[in-house]
């Protein structure tokens, strides 16, 4: 029987914003953006996604006089991105 | 988005944030290296040329190390604000860093406590009294070798930057040949030339490489 896959990771840009912060303490908003190779606009709101479930939080300040935005996943994130794998692994047989 | 597609997603975006050292940490090692080794050499120079019985006053160019911590600052401000992303590694690298001026101040400042209490409050200490007031800053430079021999070991081994190691290794060295020379006469200026040629081996090297590294990346 294969588990279900979290729809909210399963989703290409959700899903690269998550196992970037999974490898990090802390990403900022320009560091995402070039590594997943999206628009702002779309970062923006896949991101609100992730924190209203609280799989991220989202923290904004100033660097100098230009606005900042930080990410960090959660604890209940990690173990979103540890389900979603475990899931995934079955789907691959890779257990 | 298939099943198959989603695991090289995962695999490609864990492997973006790379534990390179960040971008401007080269000039923080220039800084107290060149600084270190300077004030070895100069202190040297000048015990030389001042007479015996006043020569011991040239170490008080090591207060010049305070004027590092401003600069130092500054540097770290500077790097704060170009980091785009924080890895757990870096995270605990700070931890290691932030541990190893703790320890150098509380070593520094408490000797330098109690040789200013000794010299105003047992100013008449004769005889070995009077040496061992003076015998602990023999073995201020061993311990501090060790110590950077330490946090540059453990940094080159967690970035993979082997010139980190290799100056984290030389000082382990250093330190260790100086605990062993600390009872020969003259060891005080063979102190001064060990550290002042650690400082090149394990700061100035390794900060002109990574600068140049830097500036390739880039």
């Amino acid at each position: 029987m294969f588990k279900e896959l979290d729809p909210l990771l399963h989703s290409q840009l959700r899903l690269a914003v998550i196992s970037i912060l999974i490898g990090t303490e802390e990403a900022d908003f320009v560091f995402i953006r070039e590594k997943t190779n999206s628009t702002a606009g779309n970062l923006s709101v896949q991101i609100e996604k992730l924190r209203e479930a609280g799989y991220i939080s989202v923290e904004k300040s100033f660097r100098g006089r230009m606005p900042r935005t930080t990410c960090r996943i959660t604890a209940s994130g990690i173990s979103a991105f540890e389900k979603y794998v475990d899931a995934l692994s079955g789907y691959l047989n890779l257990k | 988005m298939t099943e198959k597609e989603s695991l090289e997603l995962i695999g490609q975006m864990i492997s973006t944030a790379k534990n390179n050292l960040q971008k401007g940490t080269g000039k923080i090692f220039l800084l107290w290296g060149y600084l270190v080794a300077g004030i070895s050499f100069a202190t040297i120079s000048m015990a030389k040329y001042m007479p015996m019985q006043n020569a011991h006053n040239a170490y008080y160019l090591w207060f010049l190390m305070f004027l590092g911590m401003p600069v130092h600052y500054w540097l770290i401000k500077k790097r704060e604000n170009e980091r785009l992303v924080m890895t757990y590694i870096e995270k605990l690298m700070r931890w290691v860093w932030i541990g190893f001026t703790v320890s150098i101040l509380v070593v520094v400042v408490g000797m330098l406590l109690d040789t200013v209490i000794l010299s105003y409050f047992a100013s008449d200490m004769k005889g070995s009294h009077e040496f061992v007031r003076w015998f602990q800053w023999l073995l201020l430079t061993p311990f501090m070798l060790c110590l950077y021999g330490f946090a540059l070991f453990v940094s080159g081994k967690a970035y993979g930057f082997k010139p980190l190691v290799i100056g984290g290794i030389i000082c382990f060295f250093a330190s260790f040949f100086l605990l062993f020379s600390i009872h020969k006469t003259g060891v005080v200026n063979v102190q001064q030339f060990v550290l002042g040629v650690s400082a090149v081996a394990g700061f100035v090297i390794p900060g002109h490489m990574l600068n140049r590294k830097e500036h390739k990346d880039v």
